[in-house]
Order: structure tokens, then sequence, then C-alpha cells
């Protein structure tokens, strides 16, 4: 069983949205793993197998109900005082694509699900050809997809399709649906734009996630570095509580469908 | 046309004949007033030849009087107009301010030179892309040019606002628009409608910067929208587009929002109405904007798709070349060509408000401590922006412990006094003020001068007690005071100004904070308590001018002062803003698809 959250831009609650499906997958009696092939995140966790990864990835899998693994995050860039480090989980191969297929297919062994998430937009035309963490990732493995939207910055219809145009035709089918993240308001004043959207992509509408003021680990935040472990039931409880939420709104079992295609 | 300074219309033609024996003289720099409407004007006819023309596209007649009322036309004021009526009058040896030729000059100038704006609508991908910073931007450019130019918005959801010269309620981010555009006195037609939001679904519609009624989103799209608000929208463009060169349209949000597509006046309608070419701008610090631009391009109808005429890219941090590889495959995709790239600039100027507290905590550096209460319906922060030019960190606070270490605390303006008041008194901010009293100088503004009081009582009748730090009280009642107001400082004598926009009406028995100059009287404004330094006021941008920033700043112990007037910090950002953007804008495309032709 196989997703990857992809995402409109950075920003948009990949990371929440993926620990929220990992968090429901856990409920399942479902052994999930989270999994993002290449991050660029300024604070990093340290992995019991002496691996560094993302805070995202961390969360995801405690969320998951699983330990933090080197696997989760091949490939971390992180920008520091003395400017960008760059580190990799496994050193052995070169080609950046190569380590990416290389992790994800241990955890593919290992776990029932592995829920990845892209990073930042899939559809940079100056970077997609060199891109191993969104639609390329995807397609080598046949990982379904889910295009996540953020309402609160607005244009989230022309991002929805703008991202889904961009990609190349060939690799677009494996985007089955969307979501529209961070909405305030009554949902129902969307309805004519989404069906639009799913008119003229095929995407299938999801659901529509509100706005929650629910705290979770900060990714790219330039606020100090926090200690994840100490706060780890704190989050728990938060993502639970978002998982309720998302119940009443998205169609995880849709989702879940989704990810056994 | 200063007809108020003279009366009757014989003054007026005696000043019309010394015109016509002076001649063509251009702009008049010396003129004490100078430039009374905007940087650029012609001003050999300031009282116009041609008074009353009863033209309605230059001005219109007031009530049933049968007065002529033309003080804002900027008609005369346009060299070309004012060089072919000089020329004319000598051609002609018009001596006499009755001489009837002067009406077939006037057509005859008219015929020749009267032409509506060429309109831009500057669009955004999204919200926060820099709209407002391009059209900005752009109005100052435009002006370089040698071309008359206003901004417009349609339609604003704003928290800062500021009042007019004719009390009316403008946004903030149109005024500073205007200042870049070289006007003196921002107009109300800038901002014909006006959000202020009340809750997530509620907002305070006003319609020409005064309050009109409230509606929920559905009813404000269903019933006012396609009646009074596009007829104000409609009436707007006209009056702008009959007086200026240019008009430069900042959008709302995104165009693309199809859910409300038909609905929506802040974008293509009014780019319609305007007949306007567009620029669409995307912001690229988040990621993803080829995609945006692509999308929000695609996603409008093809009436509409043809009025973009450019894109730009907005605030790039990093590697422009690497950019720009995709840029090239954009315009092959989108067939739209990219206008520029716009780096990211460290810019000071007042912020959008949407975005502003996102990721704020403090600005400055300063070891002098200026706490702000940011309380849950902050208004009006714009009021602290002067601070960021002192030696002095400001801390947004949001919890009592943010107080800590505070040399000054400031309670700035709500939308709602008495609920964010009660939220003070929930979260223990309250409290935490009142542990700074007598120590720390602790002021006011709006809303909180309000807060700061004994006592308020709402539109409702019920009375709730304040922080009772001063000794007044305030009532509600229903009337807005929305005024430009000048004045002096009581504790120094120096002068101040600002504006007020407030409901509510306070009596206090404070000594008064300042003295307003109200025409030929004077009145008493705010609560001063030197001793046990506590300050209120109604007056926004009080920090604005050296004089009560210094008083109030050297009272939480700072000792080098900045003398600078917080106008001429903007004006110094506007012209460095325009400068970047000229320089990375590929301008012969920009006068290619957007200067030429006025129709």
């Amino acid at each position: 069983m196989k997703i990857i959250f992809l995402g409109t831009s950075s920003g948009v609650g990949k990371t929440t949205i993926a620990a929220m499906f990992c968090r429901y997958l856990k409920r399942k009696g479902i052994r999930a793993t989270p999994f993002k092939a290449y991050n660029v995140s300024s604070h990093s966790y340290v992995t019991e197998d002496a691996g560094e990864i993302g805070i995202g990835q961390a969360f995801q899998a405690f969320a998951a109900g699983t330990e933090p693994s080197k696997e989760m995050n091949p490939i971390l860039v992180k920008y520091t005082e003395n400017g960008v480090q760059r580190s990799v989980n496994d050193t052995e191969k070169k080609d950046k694509m190569d380590i990416a297929l290389a992790s994800f297919d241990r955890l593919c062994n290992e776990y029932e699900a592995v829920v990845c998430e892209g990073s930042g937009s899939p559809a940079e035309l100056n970077l997609m050809k060199d891109d191993v963490a969104n639609i390329r990732l995807a397609a080598a493995r046949k990982i379904p997809a889910v295009l996540i939207g953020d309402i609160e910055r607005g244009g989230v219809f022309a991002g929805l399709y703008g991202t889904w145009k961009l990609i190349d035709e060939s690799e677009r089918h494996l985007i089955k649906g969307f979501i529209i993240n961070r909405f305030r308001g009554d949902a129902s004043i969307l309805r004519s734009g989404t069906d639009r959207i799913t008119e003229m992509t095929g995407m299938e509408f999801l659901g529509v996630m509100p706005l929650t003021d629910l705290k979770f680990p900060e990714e790219d935040s330039s606020f100090e570095s926090e200690d994840i472990d100490e706060k780890k039931e704190y989050y728990i409880k938060n993502i639970d509580e978002f998982l309720n939420i998302a119940e009443d709104h998205l169609d995880l079992e849709r989702l879940l469908s989704i990810a056994k295609e | 046309m200063h007809i108020k300074t003279l009366t009757g219309f014989k003054c007026i033609k005696k000043k019309v004949e010394e015109e016509f024996r002076r001649g063509w003289i251009g702009p008049n720099v010396n003129c004490e007033y100078h430039p009374c409407h905007h940087r650029g004007q012609d001003c050999t006819y300031c009282f116009c030849p041609f008074y009353p023309c009863n033209d309605v596209q230059l001005g219109k007649m007031i009530g049933d009087k049968g007065i002529w009322d033309c003080s804002d036309c900027l008609f005369i004021h346009r060299k070309d107009v004012c060089t072919f009526t000089s020329s004319e009058v000598e051609r002609l040896g018009i001596v006499k301010a009755d001489d009837e030729r002067l009406a077939d000059i006037f057509k005859e100038a008219k015929r020749r030179f009267f032409k509506q704006a060429r309109s831009i609508m500057v669009l955004g991908a999204t919200s926060d892309a820099g709209k407002s910073m391009t059209a900005m931007a752009l109005c100052r450019i435009i002006l370089d040019l040698g071309y008359s130019v206003s901004p417009l918005k349609t339609q604003n959801m704003s928290l800062n606002t500021m009042a007019t010269h004719d009390r009316r309620e403008i946004a903030m981010v149109q005024a500073l628009q205007s200042k870049a555009a070289g006007i003196k006195r921002a107009n109300y037609h800038i901002n014909p409608i006006l959000l202020r939001p009340k809750g997530d679904t509620v907002s305070q519609v006003m319609v020409n910067g005064r309050p009109y009624r409230d509606y929920d989103v559905r009813s404000y799209y269903n019933e006012f929208v396609p009646g009074p608000g596009t007829e104000a929208v409609r009436e707007s463009i006209t009056y702008l587009r009959n007086r200026y060169d240019h008009i430069v349209i900042e959008g709302a949000g995104s165009p693309a929002e199809i859910n409300i597509y038909d609905r929506d006046i802040a974008n293509m309608r009014a780019a319609e109405m305007a007949d306007a070419d567009c620029v669409l701008v995307v912001n690229t610090s988040w990621g993803g904007a080829f995609a945006y631009a692509l999308g929000t391009i695609e996603l409008l109808e093809p009436k509409d798709r043809e009025r973009i005429k450019a894109v730009l890219f907005n605030d790039l941090s990093g590697n422009p070349e690497g950019f720009r590889k995709g840029m090239e495959e954009f315009e092959r995709i989108s067939c739209v060509p990219v206008l520029g790239v716009i780096p990211h600039l460290d810019i000071q100027l007042p912020k959008e408000d949407s975005e502003f507290f996102r990721n704020t905590k403090t600005i400055g550096k300063g070891k002098v401590q200026i706490s702000v209460i940011k309380m849950p319906k902050i208004t009006d922060f714009t009021d602290i922006d002067p601070l960021y030019m002192e030696n002095v960190t400001v801390r947004f606070a949001e919890i009592p412990e943010e107080l800590d270490g505070s040399d000054a605390i400031i309670i700035p303006g709500t939308k709602n006094t008495i609920s964010d008041m009660l939220w003070m008194r929930d979260v223990g901010i309250e409290e935490k003020i009142l542990s700074f009293k007598e120590k720390v100088p602790i002021l006011g503004i709006c809303g909180g001068y309000q807060i700061m009081g004994s006592e308020l009582t709402g539109m409702d009748g019920k009375t709730v007690h304040g922080m009772g730090l001063l000794n007044s009280i305030t009532e509600w009642k229903g009337d807005r005071m929305v005024e430009l107001v000048s004045g002096r400082l009581m504790a120094t004598g120096e002068e101040i100004s600002g504006y007020e926009t407030h409901d509510g009406k306070t009596i206090s028995n404070e000594k008064p904070l300042f003295e307003i100059f109200d025409h030929k009287t004077t009145r008493k404004e705010g609560s001063y308590d030197e001793e046990r330094k506590l300050f209120g006021t109604y007056i926004h941008g009080i920090f604005d001018r050296p004089a009560f920033r210094r008083y109030f700043l050297s009272l939480a112990g700072l000792k080098e002062h900045s003398e600078k007037e917080y106008s001429e910090h903007i004006e110094e950002n506007i012209q460095k803003t325009a400068d970047a953007f000229k320089a990375s804008m590929d301008m012969e495309l920009f006068e290619r698809s957007f200067m030429g032709g006025r129709q």
C-alpha cells in the first residue's frame, strides 16, 4: 500500500496531512511508515539508527506509531549558520534517484503502507528534470498521488490546475485526487469550483479541510529549534484531534482505496 | 481652483485676467500649496478661465444652489491644455475673463486633449503576491515618465485605514500608492468598496469611504455586488479615468476563483469596466510559481485571458539564472511574456495586513523594548511602523510573559474594543500591564485608549469596567468620526498631525495630551498623566512626526532619537522600490504593452 501527497507550493500542509494519514492507518491497525525522498529543512532529528531526518518525518513516524529511521528521509539538506549542509543517509549510491528508490524499496519491504510526502511544488519548470521527491518518484514506483492546495493564500484552483497542467501528460494519470486545505467559512461555496477542477483534470475531489489552530512541529520556520521528543505527547494529541476533524471533512476511505490501487 | 479663499465670481475673473497677462508658467514650485493636486501639474491657470464650464466629466453641480464644483478637476492642470490655451489667448488677443471666445477655446481643448486614462491592472496569483507593492512601484514609474497617474483598488479588505481631507476612509495601502503617484490629497474614489472584517463570515461594507452596511459572504455576493457594488466601482473608474493619464488598478486575491468568477468585481469585471491591460504578479518565494501563473491564466475566460499582457515574478531569493531557464519554458507554454523577475527587496513600507503577523514576533534589535499588545481584533497597526526607524525592539505580545522586560507598552486600535479588552482580562495581559503601572510609559491608541479608561458602554447599553488606568469613560452611539487632524503636543508645544477613525466617544477627566486646531477654533484631545506615565489618544499616525515619538520614547529610556519625518522615510522607500522594479523589468515591453495610446 502506498500513496504520495504532493503540494501546489511549500507550506500547504503536506506534512500534517501525511501525518494525519499515518495516524489514520495506525488506527486501522495498518503498519505504516512516512517517507520523504528529499527534504530541505532547518530542523532535523537524529534517529536511533544514527541517521538524520527532517523533523516532519520524525513526527509522522510517531503518528504512525513507529520509530523514526534514516530510511524515511534518505536525503536531507540543512541550512545552517555556516551555509548549506547536505546530509545523505545512504552514502553508497551517487545518483539521487537511486538513493531515494533504494530507501523507498527497503521501507516497502518492512511496512504494510508507505505514506510519502513530496517536496515543494512538483511543477518547477527549472527543477523538474532533477526532482527526485515528487512526480518522478511516483512514476518510478507507480505511487498514486494526491495533490494538496492551500486556500488561505487564495488562488487555490489556479494552483491545482496549473500544477496538474505542468506535469507531463504521461505522468498526470498518477494524480488521483486533490484536497483543499485551511479553509475558513462555509465550504459549500467552493462546490462549483471543485466540480470544475474534476471536470477539467479528472482528479477526484477528496474534501476541504478547515483551518485549525492546532500546532505541529515547524519544519522550515526560522523560530528556534525545539525538542520534539519532549513535546511528542502534545503533538500526538494534536494529530489525533486533526484526524478527528479530517474524518468529518475528507473522504478517508477513498484515500485508503487509492493507496491500495 | 481655490474658490474658497475668495468670495464671488468677480475676484476669480480678476485673477484669470492676471493669469492672461502673465502667460504660460508651467508648474509653480514656489507656491506654498504646490503641488496642490499632483507632482508635475501645470499651474498656469490656478484660477480656471473656463469656470464654470458645466462639463460633467470635469466637475459637478453642488446641490440645488447652482454652485459649480470643479475643485478636483485636473484638465486645466495639464501641460498640453495650458500651453494650447495660453497660445490661443495670446493669438486672439483675449484680455477679459468674460470674453465669449473662451468657450470655443475650451471646446477645442477638450476635443484635442481630453482622453480617458489608459488602465493597467495588477492581478495576483494569490493574496500577498506583491500586488500592492507592484502597483505602488508602477505608479511611481509612470509618474517619473512624466504622466499623471492614480491608483485604484475596487474592493479591499483592510484593517488599516486612514482619513481623507474630506472625512472619508481609504485603505492605508492605497494612500501609500497615491503618495507614490505624487498625489497630494488621496481621493476616496481609489477605494469604492472597503471591507472591514467583523468575523470569519461577516464584514462591514463601506462604500466611497463611508459605512454602508454589514453583509455575510453570501448576501455580499448575491445582493451587494450585482447592485450597489457594481455601480460604485463603475463610478470610481469613470471618475478616475476622466482625470488622469493612467490608472493602476490593484486586483484582490486571485482572479481565478472560479466558484465566484461572475461575481468578482475586484478583478476581471473591474478590468473589463476599465478596459485594462493586465499584468499577473506571482510570488516565487513559496514555490509553485509557474503552476500558479499558468493555472491563473488558463482558468480565466477567453475574453479575460486576452487582457493578460505579461507576468511578473516577484520576491525571488536565490539563483535568478536557474529560474530564468524555467521562465523561457513558461513563456513557450503560456504564450504570455515575462515582464521581469523582481528579487527579494529589503524595503520598509507599511505591510498588507493579512500576512503581517504570520511570521512577525519582534522587529528591530534595540535595547529599549516597546511591547505592543497583539489583540485578536487588532487594527491600525501601521501606527507602530515609525518606531522601526528608531533603535528599539518592537515586540508583539499575545501572552503575559511576552511583556517581560518592557520599557514601554502600547495598546493599539481594535475592531472590537470590548471583546479585545475581555480577551486581555482572560489571558492575564491586563493584570500584567497593571504590574508595569507607573514604572514604564503606557500608551493607548484609539481602541487601546478606550480600554485604558474606567468605563465602557457599548451599543447595547451595557457597561463594563475598563482597565481604570485613566479617569475616562467611553460610549458608543453609532456615529463614526473620520478626520485628518493637526495640532500640538501640550507637554512641549511641538507640532503633531495624524488622523482619527473611530466609533465611540470618550470623556476624560485627565489633562489633555494634545490641542487640535479645528479651523479657527481648537479642541483638546487625549489624556495624559506624565507623573504616572499614562497616555491615551484617538490620533493614528501619531508617531509619524518626531515630536511625540521623541517625547514618548524618552520616557521609555531611549537616549538617541531619529529626527526623521516618517513621510520622508516612506518617500525614500517608494523611490527605492520603483527603481528596483524598473531595473528588473523589461521597460520596453512595459511601455509597449501598457503605456502607449490613451483612448
